[in-house]
């Protein structure tokens, strides 16, 4: 090899380096201010002032952040496991290559297209009094969150599916033809071929959908604003009330500072695992 | 107007904000959203409804055909407008003028200096009465206020065989009557996208009862939504919850509309920019009555919420933007605003005629006979606290057995928003 293959050309360099310098200012930038803006008070107008850790302080004591920890867990767990295995079932089911199967897939993959707003205005005239239930499942603060939780899950499976039909793809079928030979099973199979295989999806789908159920927002913020009194309330749609509506930017930069750590945290760890396996 | 506009509000813009999260919070301040040009005022609106930007296009072009000082709008939606806001105000080169409304927002931006002190465009509103002088400071400029009370069709009554009340007593009669003959008496729009509409119950009440001083005081952080005076307005309250919509708190306020048009519901307490929103062939036969009478010993006192402009103080066009403001208080300005608006506003210029249409004539003399004015809760305390008021009022609609616990609550929220 000559020396003059391995320099990268200036242009390339540039076509890297100029986006970087954007994003840097534009996101990173402000998201290392926003480390900084959990520390203090600041309404948006007046200079901030330095409160020190008083911001997560206060987190402790504050019934409707305890309320969104509690809903942001409920839907991690449900929105993420329910979703995975939902995709992952699917997935499976509509592996094979026969008639009408890409109908199948496509309809389930079709809400991924909607915007999540308009699904959610959607399911909001389903769910109308004197609709499918007397008196509507978003109004009654013991059904509300799970009444969100079913459209975004509607979405999420296709999308999930999606996601593991491609890993599906990509197993060798030779594989399943000597498991069958040697008499597997369809779930020895499934067990011991599908989900060894699977393994760098897994972690993919790991990836989406912790990000994606901490960062829910359109659809609770469309169907209850995190109500009725606060029972649908996720982190993100309390850190968006109070930045926004309250100007307490502060103690909302603190709650962003709290979601984005959960993320981190959830996918590193993860991440460090699976590489450890590796 | 800002009420209608909160109605509209797409949470896509919501949805946008937050993924820059973190990142708006701190670049906020350079996002600057207008060009300015050289000798024009530019106005930043949150009138994006098509009727109410029809008429403040109108506005600004009759302004602008004088040939004086040139005026230019800047159309933002109402809920990026109201979260930039604070933005807007401490960027570098902030628009000059913004629609908006006066109340504790304004207080604290004058405070800090961000307003500009705009009291000789007064001087030419002479005419104007003390209370809309009182209301809007230095700062702010008055233009049109509309209406709140209890909206009926009049066919509907006719066929029901009632008449609107005048007292408590025969308020309460009349919603017995109504569920006598198989119809929800009151409306209720309180759902998801428009909690905000059970706020108005809470005003009416407490106006009533303890009369607009003790209203503003309260909201203004000097009384306790624990205090007894304030847990006395639930008991009439309480005493109307079995003929309230039982779905009150699940629909939003367009579906609450529509049940009161069809006749399901009876009335509905709503402001006056419902009648933009009902159907044309009922408009003529849409009335209202005053909230009843509970304490004939309180002055009487009506919900009015103004709208107007105010300027920033760093505007280089001091010059033209009081030109504006000045032509905008004018009734010629105003019947120019009115004529092309939906016609349900009021012009503030008491020599300004407004559409002329029995309903809003109606509604102009109803404002005339209140002793006092309030504004409506996000307006008399702040858009921070407007949501201890949903998370409260929902909440008693729903538990009302739960009041002692729901007001300690709303206090302890309300503490949060005042003490930060």
């Amino acid at each position: 090899m000559t020396r003059s293959s391995t320099r990268v050309p200036p242009i390339l360099l540039l076509f890297v380096l100029v986006p970087l310098a954007v994003e840097g200012f534009w996101v990173f930038w402000p998201a290392l201010q926003g480390f900084w803006l959990a520390l203090t008070n600041w309404d948006g107008v007046s200079p901030p002032r330095f409160v020190g850790l008083g911001n997560y302080a206060r987190m402790l004591d504050d019934p409707v952040f305890h309320t969104a920890a509690t809903n942001t867990a409920i839907w991690l767990v449900l929105f993420g496991g329910l979703s995975a295995v939902g995709g992952l079932g699917l997935a499976v089911l509509l592996q094979k290559e026969r008639r009408g199967v890409g109908v199948y897939r496509a309809a389930l993959f079709v809400p991924v297209v909607f915007s999540l707003v308009a699904t959610s205005l959607i399911w909001q005239v389903l769910y109308q009094p004197g609709g499918i239930f007397d008196s509507s499942p978003l109004a009654d603060p013991d059904t509300a969150i799970y009444a969100v939780l079913v459209p975004a899950l509607w979405r999420q499976v296709g999308y999930v599916m999606v996601l593991y039909l491609a890993g599906l793809k990509g197993i060798d079928p030779g594989l399943y033809e000597a498991a069958t030979l040697d008499g597997a099973t369809a779930w020895e199979r499934f067990r011991h071929i599908t989900w060894p295989q699977l393994g760098s999806v897994n972690s993919v789908v790991l990836s989406v959908i912790v990000i994606d159920s901490l960062r829910s927002f359109d659809v609770v913020w469309s169907m209850t604003r995190g109500g009725p009194y606060h029972s649908s309330e996720l982190l993100s749609t309390y850190m968006y009330s109070t930045a926004f509506q309250s100007l307490k930017l502060g103690y909302a930069s603190a709650l962003a500072v709290v979601i984005f750590v959960l993320a981190f945290g959830v996918i590193v760890t993860y991440l460090v695992r699976a590489f450890r396996e590796n | 107007m800002d009420r209608r506009h909160f109605l509209r509000v797409t949470a896509a813009a919501g949805a946008g904000l937050l993924v820059s999260g973190t990142a708006s919070c701190a670049t906020s301040a350079s996002s600057g959203p207008v060009a300015q040009t050289a000798g024009t005022a530019t106005i930043q609106s949150n009138l994006s409804a098509p009727a109410a930007k029809a008429a403040i296009d109108a506005l600004v072009k009759a302004f602008n055909d004088k040939k004086g000082a040139q005026a230019s709008v800047n159309t933002v939606a109402s809920e990026t407008f109201r979260t930039q806001l604070p933005s807007y105000l401490t960027s570098a080169n902030p628009p000059d003028l913004f629609t908006w409304y006066p109340g504790a927002l304004l207080k604290g931006y004058e405070e800090k200096g961000l307003l500009l002190d705009i009291s000789d465009v007064w001087q030419t509103m002479g005419d104007y009465p003390q209370s809309f002088k009182t209301l809007s400071g230095r700062v702010f400029v008055p233009t049109t206020y509309y209406w709140w009370g209890f909206f009926y069709r009049k066919s509907h009554f006719a066929k029901w065989g009632v008449t609107p009340p005048k007292t408590w007593t025969e308020f309460v009669d009349l919603c017995e009557a109504l569920q006598g003959k198989g119809v929800i008496p009151l409306g209720m729009g309180a759902g998801s996208d428009s909690p905000w509409t059970a706020a108005a119950w809470f005003d009416y009440f407490n106006i009533r009862v303890n009369g607009a001083p003790f209203h503003r005081e309260l909201l203004a952080g000097r009384k306790r939504f624990d205090d007894p005076k304030v847990k006395a307005i639930f008991t009439p309250w309480r005493e109307v919850l079995p003929y309230t919509d039982p779905n009150g708190t699940a629909i939003g306020f367009q579906e609450a509309t529509t049940a009161m048009v069809q006749g399901r519901t009876g009335m509905l307490l709503t402001g006056a920019f419902f009648a933009d929103a009902a159907p044309k062939d009922a408009i003529d036969d849409i009335d209202f009555f005053r909230f009843p009478i509970i304490d004939p010993n309180v002055p009487l006192a009506e919900e009015g919420p103004t709208d107007g402009f105010f300027a920033s103080a760093k505007s280089p066009h001091v010059k033209e933007l009081k030109e504006f403001l000045t032509y905008a208080a004018t009734a010629e300005g105003q019947e120019v605003y009115i004529k092309a608006s939906s016609g349900t506003v009021l012009p503030t210029h008491p020599g300004a005629k407004d559409s002329g249409t029995p309903l809003v004539q109606k509604g102009r003399a109803h404002l005339k006979e209140a002793a006092e004015i309030t504004q409506f809760f996000n307006r008399d305390s702040s858009d921070a606290l407007q949501p201890t008021a949903d998370a409260a009022l929902i909440r008693f609609l729903q538990q009302p057995d739960r009041l002692d616990a729901i007001l300690a609550d709303w206090q302890k929220a309300a503490q949060q928003v005042w003490s930060s």
